[in-house]
């Protein structure tokens, strides 16, 4: 018996070592998932209920097979980027481009015809909601990355005082979210005379009513009245949005500061001899050895600002209606509110699977770039 | 002055100046309304009057805003702590030890990076209420240090971070070692953690701004405000303010200086994590 031991010893002190960690995050990280699928088919308000098969989820999707053909339209979406990025430089441009185009559209087609099947008759508080969040990904990411990439570049000037803008532009990031959303509450708050809208009143604007104006943004900047997706996410969230880009933008600084000065400086130097002008060397080396990180964040990006929660919640108000409703608070609504347990857990599965869909792609899409660093 | 500002570095100086006024009004804001009076402060001035230290004392012996900071000091603490003790023994395996699928329970672990937190939240509170399985410590962990606590204490992020720095230690060291007769165990305390100081201090503080950032746990399983971290009772706060911005800011400002403090003393290291795992990853 000592003599197994001995001889497994190694393997013995491998597996005591990992065994706690095994141990809660299998049971608080792994666990759950499967618990909530089991959850998402029966009645559950506080104690479990009866059987209800996909009941939940025809009431979330209206149409199960329709969201099917959506996910399905998702993935066509994606395997139309992987044809033209694999198949363009080993046949004819122009047939690849034409085949990835008409897959493309057709992927478009089956997820607005299907997106539209769901709405009329599933839960439109939360199909709504997905669309809100897709608002918040979109925007928050945009500005992040583009804002971050416009600090990165001055911060890579060589000036003199770099490591005090580092440490400064981390502080949103390390502010805990609750306590900088309650600070965000009463900056983006309703009063006339706040700093805001003072400053805003400086370039002729009106006051705005920020947090607490449901209006769609198209609405208040331009007058105009649009319905569905370009109409844009109401006032409120676009308030939450900017308290978004604010925590995070001197972090995608950082990272992007890091990938410029990775790119080896004798490229600079031959382009310098080659007589390119600043621009050009800009187009011609910088973004493009800079893409795979640009893309690398921006798809993290979506994933990390689907789960946005605490800043969004803390800065909700009753005035903005359900327009500042993300996925997460919606969901959180379901169980922590109305004690809709079952409901909620299929709501949650629902995100899963989108959630993985966004993974599918950030790998095809890394696949080969990934190799480059 | 003029060597430092030039025809070259005016535009950079100018966007880092306009991105530095952004990013420090808040904290401005916050700091000046938490030293008016409720008046001042609802009137939206940007300075106050006179300094009003004494917002600071209001808040911090009323409405048990006290307690409630030494809560999230211990529960950020312990959780901290719980995600050391799992994680580094764990990284360690995973780094430096062979053993039979090693690779597929690192990688089936780290697939729980890919679930949403929301979606956790409510099986987890199923498993607190001990309708799932026994727990240890009492029959249910509803308004509990462990329930707030033990369910963050393994965190396969961590173990990641650490698994990569743990990779680079040489071999031979452990071979030197185990000649002399140092178990694993030994070797780990003796020879790994003192040289991997840097690393585990940064994981420390980053996990201890995700533990003092929790809301949402907190939120779901405490029905009385025993255990309430500030997180919370500034959400309560935000929620029936009334005209007390300027308490409000305080609190905020109290609440967040732990934070803030931490960060001073470690940035350096926060800032070289950050780039290079925001690369590596």
């Amino acid at each position: 018996m000592k003599k197994i031991f001995i001889k497994y010893s190694n393997q013995i002190n491998g597996y005591i070592f990992i065994l706690p960690a095994f141990l809660i995050i299998g049971l608080f990280g792994i666990f759950p998932v499967f618990f909530g699928m089991y959850m998402s088919f029966h009645k559950w308000k506080v104690f479990k209920g009866r059987f209800l098969g996909f009941e939940n989820y025809k009431r979330i999707l209206g149409d199960i097979p329709a969201f099917w053909f959506f996910v399905f339209g998702l993935l066509l979406l994606i395997l139309s980027y992987w044809i033209w990025s694999e198949f363009r430089d080993r046949f004819k441009k122009i047939y690849v481009f034409l085949i990835s185009l008409i897959i493309f559209l057709f992927a478009i087609y089956l997820i607005n015809l299907n997106w539209e099947k769901m709405v009329l008759t599933g839960d439109e508080d939360y199909l709504y909601s997905l669309i809100y969040t897709l608002y918040y990904s979109f925007f928050t990411i945009i500005f992040e990355v583009g804002l971050g990439l416009v600090i990165a570049f001055a911060l890579y000037q060589k000036l003199a005082g770099k490591q005090f803008f580092q440490m400064m532009l981390l502080f949103p990031y390390i502010t805990p979210a609750v306590m900088g959303a309650a600070v965000f509450f009463l900056i983006f708050g309703k009063a006339e005379n706040s700093f805001l809208n003072e400053l805003i009143g400086l370039f002729g604007f009106e006051p705005q009513l920020w947090l607490f104006d449901k209006r769609p943004i198209s609405e208040v900047v331009f007058g105009v009245k649009i319905d569905g997706l370009f109409a844009g996410p109401s006032l409120a969230l676009m308030s939450s949005i900017i308290y978004g880009i604010w925590s995070y933008t001197g972090y995608y600084a950082i990272i992007l500061l890091a990938g410029l000065s990775i790119i080896p400086s004798d490229l600079y130097e031959a382009a310098k001899v080659e007589g390119a002008s600043r621009w050009q060397t800009f187009i011609k080396i910088t973004i493009p050895l800079l893409m795979p990180i640009i893309f690398f964040l921006m798809l993290t990006g979506f994933i990390n600002t689907f789960q946005a929660f605490n800043s969004i919640f803390v800065m909700q108000t009753s005035s903005a209606g359900d327009t500042m409703d993300v996925v997460t608070v919606e969901i959180f609504d379901h169980f922590w509110g109305r004690v809709k347990y079952g409901y909620a857990a299929a709501e949650g599965v629902i995100l899963f699977i989108l959630l993985n869909v966004l993974a599918i792609s950030q790998y095809v899409i890394f696949r080969k770039r990934l190799n480059y660093e | 002055m003029s060597k430092i500002i030039n025809s070259e570095t005016r535009i950079p100086y100018f966007i880092l100046l306009i991105i530095f006024i952004v990013s420090i009004y808040p904290f401005f804001y916050m700091i000046s309304t938490s030293l008016m009076t409720a008046g001042e402060a609802s009137n939206q001035y940007i300075f106050p009057k006179k300094l009003r230290f004494e917002n600071y004392l209001e808040v911090w012996t009323s409405n048990r805003f006290q307690r409630y900071t030494f809560n999230s000091i211990i529960i950020s603490s312990i959780t901290v702590l719980g995600v050391l003790t799992t994680s580094i023994p764990a990284a360690y395996s995973f780094a430096k030890i062979n053993f039979p699928f090693k690779n597929f329970i690192f990688y089936s672990l780290l697939l729980s990076l890919m679930i949403p937190e929301i979606i956790t939240l409510l099986p987890h509170l199923l498993i607190i209420r001990g309708e799932i399985i026994p727990l240890p410590f009492g029959p249910s962990w509803m308004n509990s240090l462990q329930g707030l606590t033990v369910p963050f204490m393994g965190n396969i992020f961590v173990i990641f971070l650490l698994r990569q720095y743990f990779k680079k230690i040489p071999n031979e060291l452990w071979d030197a070692a185990r000649i002399d007769g140092s178990s694993h165990f030994n070797f780990l305390i003796k020879v790994v953690i003192p040289m991997s100081k840097p690393i585990i201090v940064t994981v420390a503080l980053f996990t201890f701004i995700i533990a003092w950032n929790s809301f949402a746990w907190p939120l779901l399983i405490l029905t009385r405000d025993d255990w309430y971290p500030v997180t919370v009772s500034i959400y309560s706060f935000v929620r029936e303010v009334g005209p007390n911005f300027n308490l409000l800011m305080a609190a905020c400002l109290i609440a967040i200086s732990p934070i803030l403090v931490l960060y001073f003393f470690t940035q350096k290291l926060f800032i070289e994590s950050i780039s290079n795992f925001g690369l590596k990853q």
